[in-house]
C-alpha cells in the first residue's frame, strides 16, 4: 500500500558524493550521478557523471567512465572521461585511457594506450608520421 | 572512512564492508557489513542485508539480520524477514515479514 510520493526528491544536480571506504568491497556494477571516491575495491564496471577518484590503496578491476578521473591506486580496465584523466605517481594502471587530457605523473606504472585530444606544438606538426 | 552510497548512485551487485555503510542511493544485490548500516530516507535497497546494527529510514526489500539490533524508523519501509536480538518499529514505519529474535 504505497501511497504518496515514493519517488521523492530526485534531482540529479543534487546528487551527493559517494565514498567506498577502505574496508569495503563491491562485486558488480556501479553507476549514477555525483562523484565517487574509491578507497576499497570494486570488481565491475563503474560509470559516474562526476569525478571518480581511485585512492592510493583503492582498486578497480573493470571499465570506468566518469566526468573526470584521478587514479592513485590500481586500475585494471579501460577508462574514458569527458574531462581530464590524472594518473598519479602511486598509480598502477593497465588499460587504455581516453580523455580530454591525460596527465601521467612520474613514478606511475602504466601499461596501455593513451588517447587524448590535443594540438601538437608547431615544430612537430611538419614532421611526417607524427599525429 | 566509512562507505557512503550517495543518492544518485546505483550499485548492482554485492557489497561487503568491515565498517559502517550509509546508503542514500539504490542497491540491488547483497549487503554485508560488520558495522552500522544506515538506510536514509529516499534510499532503495533490494537486497539481503546483514550488519551489526541496521537503521531503516528508506525502503528495504529483502531479508535482514543484525548481530545487535534493527531499528525501523518513521517513514521507513521494510518488506522481508528480520533476524535480530532487538527490533524497534517506530510509529509511521511500514513492515511486512517475520521476526526472529532468537529466543
Amino acid at each position: 500500500m504505497a501511497r504518496g510520493s515514493t519517488a521523492a526528491r530526485q534531482s540529479p544536480s543534487e546528487a551527493t558524493d559517494s565514498v567506498l571506504g577502505r574496508g569495503a568491497r563491491v562485486r558488480g556494477r556501479v553507476h549514477g550521478d555525483g562523484s565517487l571516491r574509491v578507497e576499497g575495491s570494486i570488481e565491475g564496471d563503474v560509470q559516474v557523471s562526476g569525478e571518480l577518484e581511485i585512492d592510493d590503496g583503492g582498486s578497480v578491476a573493470g571499465d570506468v567512465d566518469a566526468g573526470a578521473l584521478t587514479i592513485g591506486g590500481q586500475l585494471t580496465g579501460n577508462a574514458s572521461a569527458r574531462g581530464p584523466i590524472t594518473i598519479r605517481s602511486t598509480a598502477r594502471v593497465s588499460g587504455d585511457m581516453l580523455g580530454a587530457e591525460v596527465v601521467l605523473e612520474e613514478g606511475a606504472a602504466f601499461d596501455g594506450r593513451i588517447e587524448a585530444e590535443f594540438e601538437l606544438p608547431p615544430e612537430l606538426t611538419g614532421r611526417p608520421g607524427s599525429r | 572512512m566509512a562507505t557512503i552510497i550517495g543518492n544518485g548512485l546505483t550499485i548492482e551487485g554485492e557489497i561487503t564492508s568491515d565498517e559502517d555503510v550509509e546508503v542514500a542511493g539504490t542497491l540491488r544485490g547483497k549487503l554485508s557489513a560488520e558495522g552500522v548500516v544506515t538506510v536514509d530516507t529516499g534510499a532503495v535497497i533490494e537486497a539481503d542485508v546483514s550488519a551489526s546494527t541496521l537503521q531503516v529510514g528508506g525502503t528495504v526489500t529483502g531479508n535482514v539480520s543484525a548481530s545487535d539490533r534493527v531499528d525501523l524508523l518513521a517513514g521507513g519501509r521494510l518488506v522481508g524477514d528480520v533476524k535480530a536480538a532487538r527490533l524497534t518499529i517506530a510509529d509511521g514505519a511500514q513492515f511486512k515479514g517475520n521476526v526472529d529474535m532468537d529466543v
